[in-house]
């Protein structure tokens, strides 16, 4: 137990070291202007506590969480693509893909991060690779395109109505 | 596992507690949340059995955890306060997090500046509905407020000889206006609004701050009225703002923003301030709603109509597509209106970037072309992005004075402070916003604001104050609402009330507003707001019921809707963003378009330059208006002086 919890600490120090020269080259994000780079400094000095999985929960629990965290984002483009994406994938995931899909909506400190990731505006970071990472990516390019012009509402889950 | 529905009641002194259901149930071993909180919580067994409540003793109690309410959290906990954040959302991931813009301060880093220019522009802007003593506060405060934040540790973006780098933004001007435009709004590259968050949460873990996450706050518990002999102390701050999720324009905000914190307050009893004043962005995406930022206009993207034309250079003509918002939004409406709409229905505008050099739209706005795509379909290198008004931002909010203390207003009496009450961020209005917000204005009200609330309870309050005993039933209406909402069974679904909702308030109450329009949209606003009694939710729950949390929203966002409709429909002007065709000007005490010399000033009765005070009776849906004048000195005559008011044009 002990060991795993070192190597999870010593990871989340890796990553945070590593995090500046990941994001060095043009930084693909909203709106630059002549500002310089972003320097990271907050995210290297002012670390927040790590995420960690919770114990003990339920599959059926865990969806039910994952569902609320998904809906509910920092701004409105992650609400409709987690939303909409939930509502195709999340209750036909398994547990492995729970595990994948809760670390990657809820480890990230800033929602953007995840939307560039989805977007491929920006390479993910190899501890979010994976099969979750790629259903989202090819989600996001919407090839059927369908209009997304709002989150779905819940009733897709109302057993009563179906 | 059972698994336990437990409610909260939080405690601070004396007068004010908030109560907050947890969203995530916690297993009866742990009674309480906390990885960073103290364990000092008690079970009662006042209320309800079902439900077993638990009490929490604190100094200070934050609702919210946005820039706003982190700032003060911050605050509050570094002066030596045992201070609470209840949070429906992980503070990294408030709706500031969406903030790309930056904050406004007059540093003069990019050229001479002084802050009573900004102090000027945002009196401009507001339409002389601010109050200039809030507006005089904030932005002499904001230069302090920046450095102060780049102490905790924030990495502004830097100039080429290491001062903070500053950029234009819309409204800002030098020398009262006659000077060009205004350079000073501080980024971090374009995560402003994330590292705010991140800086503020983090070095407030430092001073043990204890954090509820994921927790939704559903009411103030107000005990023996607002007005206690005792000093302010326990401070409340909301910043979940309101903005209605509307159908076909829809809005720009994530759908957490769900204007909790103005329910909670009409809850209590107080009244809401200006909330008429919905400030439409100019360009959100056709349909999505997904927010293209100014910054766009500011590299040089222009807005065109289905003939190619600039129209902005014949509503705006010195600042052409950076006027102030609402003109911006007014003048997309009035071309669409007028025929000139583009697309297949004619109903929408074009921010055109292709003229843009390549490179520079790759390295100046590449996240532009993401979500262009991705939402819209549009290649930003070959079309131009379809973009409507969208709704963005509510100027009203929560009445305070410029300390962030809430007030109540009665003509005798005047501004009455509500003791023990605060509220910052943009669920309050101060207001320095007025009838109109000025870009990157918004981050630096939170900033400022959130620091002038940790300031004055400071300054009143002292940490280990004894609390005054809660009534053991306190709260119990709350619980009884829940209870109701989570075996609710009527015919009507959660989603299709929102959908009536959402309707009405965009067919009645968008850019564009009459009155024979707003009567009908206030009629239909009342009876959507009487289906409430015959919703319908699936979801029995007690545990991560998105279902019932999501009911609750739609509670505290009809609140709001019925308010803002209602003042809309009373307000007979035009001013800043509420713009009415059936009155096309400003209604001031004097006429500004004439001269000043023989007019007979009018009473606060018979003219509009007032701020609207409303209050809604829960159980009717009923809204009541009154009205409190503008406060136009600033906090000091000699130091700067108040701006008189006059004509505004860009």
């Amino acid at each position: 137990m002990l060991g795993v919890l070192v190597k999870r600490v010593v990871n989340r120090v890796y990553q945070v070291v590593l995090r500046p020269t990941l994001a060095c080259p043009v930084s693909t994000r909203g709106y630059k202007g002549e500002a310089s780079d972003d320097s990271r400094g907050d995210l290297i000095e002012i670390p927040l506590p790590p995420w960690t999985e919770k114990d003990g929960e339920t599959m059926d629990m865990k969806r039910r969480r994952l569902l609320f965290q998904s809906r509910k984002r920092g701004m409105l483009e992650n609400c409709i693509l987690l939303s909409l994406f939930a509502k195709k994938y999340l209750n036909t995931m398994s547990e492995t893909q729970l595990r994948q899909y809760d670390r990657l909506i809820n480890e990230p400190s800033n929602d953007w991060d995840i939307y560039y990731w989805a977007t491929e505006a920006q390479p993910v970071p190899n501890v979010y690779a994976g099969e979750i990472m790629d259903l989202l990516k090819e989600f996001t390019k919407n090839k059927d395109q369908e209009q997304r012009l709002d989150a779905p509402n819940l009733e897709y889950l109302d057993k009563g109505s179906q | 596992m059972a698994a336990v529905c437990i409610a909260s009641r939080v405690l601070t002194k004396k007068v004010l507690s908030s109560k907050a259901l947890p969203a995530v149930s916690q297993s009866s071993r742990k009674l309480h949340f906390s990885i960073y909180g103290k364990s000092n919580a008690k079970v009662s067994d006042g209320i309800s059995t079902q439900y077993p409540v638990v009490d929490h003793e604190f100094d200070a109690v934050v609702v919210g955890a946005g820039g706003a309410g982190l700032r003060a959290a911050f605050g509050l906990s570094e002066a030596g306060f045992n201070t609470a954040c209840v949070t429906k959302l992980f503070p990294t991931r408030s709706h500031t997090v969406a903030a790309q813009g930056g904050i406004n301060a007059a540093l003069g880093n990019m050229e001479n500046d002084d802050w009573r220019w900004h102090f000027y522009d945002t009196v401009k802007g507001s339409d002389w509905l601010g109050d200039q003593d809030a507006i005089h506060y904030m932005t002499e405060q904001a230069p302090h407020a920046v450095v102060e934040l780049e102490n905790f540790g924030m990495p502004f973006s830097r100039t080429d000889d290491g001062k903070i780098y500053q950029r234009a933004f819309g409204g800002q001007s030098l020398k009262y206006g006659k000077g060009g435009q205004a350079h000073r709004c501080c980024c971090v590259a374009d995560r402003t609004g994330h590292s705010l968050l991140h800086t503020l949460y983090g070095r407030s873990l430092r001073y043990d701050t204890s954090y509820f996450v994921e927790y939704f706050a559903l009411d103030l518990l107000m005990e023996d009225g607002e007005m206690g002999p005792s000093t302010a102390s326990g401070p409340r701050t909301q910043s979940s703002p309101l903005l209605w999720l509307t159908y076909s324009g829809s809005c720009t905000s994530a759908h957490t923003s769900t204007g909790d914190g103005n329910a909670m307050v009409t809850r209590a009893g107080l009244p809401c301030q200006d909330l008429e004043f919905v400030q439409f962005h100019p360009t959100g995406i056709y349909g999505a709603g997904c927010l293209i930022t100014e910054g766009c206009r500011g590299e040089g993207g222009i807005l065109i109509n289905s003939e190619g034309e600039r129209f902005m250079e014949r509503y705006a003509p010195n600042a052409k597509d950076l006027a102030s918002r609402d003109v911006v939004s007014r003048s997309i409406t009035i071309e669409i209106r007028e025929g000139r709409g583009c697309g297949p229905e004619k109903d929408h505008a074009y921010l055109q970037l292709h003229h843009l050099p390549p490179q520079q739209l790759a390295t100046r706005l590449p996240g532009i072309s993401e979500t262009a795509m991705i939402f819209a379909g549009v290649d930003v290198t070959k079309e131009p992005i379809p973009v409507l008004p969208t709704v963005h931002y509510n100027m009203g909010g929560i009445p305070t004075n410029y300390k962030g203390q809430v007030i109540t207003h009665t003509p005798e009496e005047g501004d009455k402070v509500v003791p023990g009450l605060f509220a910052c961020g943009e669920a309050a209005c101060a207001s320095v916003h007025g009838a109109n917000r000025l870009g990157a204005n918004s981050l630096l009200d939170l900033v400022v604001f959130g620091r002038a609330c940790a300031h004055t309870i400071t300054d009143i309050c002292t940490p280990g104050e004894k609390l005054s005993p809660l009534k053991p039933n306190a709260g119990e209406e709350s619980v009884a609402n829940l209870d109701r909402l989570r075996f609710a069974n009527g015919s009507l679904r959660t989603s299709e009330i929102r959908l009536n909702m959402q309707k009405t308030m965009q067919n009645h109450a968008a850019v564009f507003r009459t009155g024979k329009v707003l009567k009908e949209g206030c009629d239909k606003m009342d009876a959507v707001y009487q289906t409430l009694d015959d919703i319908k939710t699936f979801d029995r729950g007690i545990v991560w019921n998105t279902d019932l949390v999501e009911t609750l929203e739609l509670q505290n966002l009809m609140l709001n809707a019925v308010q803002t409709i209602n003042s809309a429909e009373q307000r007979q002007e035009s001013r800043g963003a509420h713009s009415r065709e059936d009155f096309k000007d400003r209604e001031d005490e004097y006429d500004y378009t004439k001269p000043l010399a023989g007019q007979q000033r009018k009473p606060i009765e018979q003219h509009w330059r007032k701020h609207t005070l409303s209050t809604v009776d829960p159980k009717t849906g009923k809204v009541t208006l009154k009205y409190r004048p503008v406060i136009d000195n600033s906090l000091d005559a000699e130091d700067c002086a108040a701006v008189p008011p006059a004509i505004r044009s860009y």
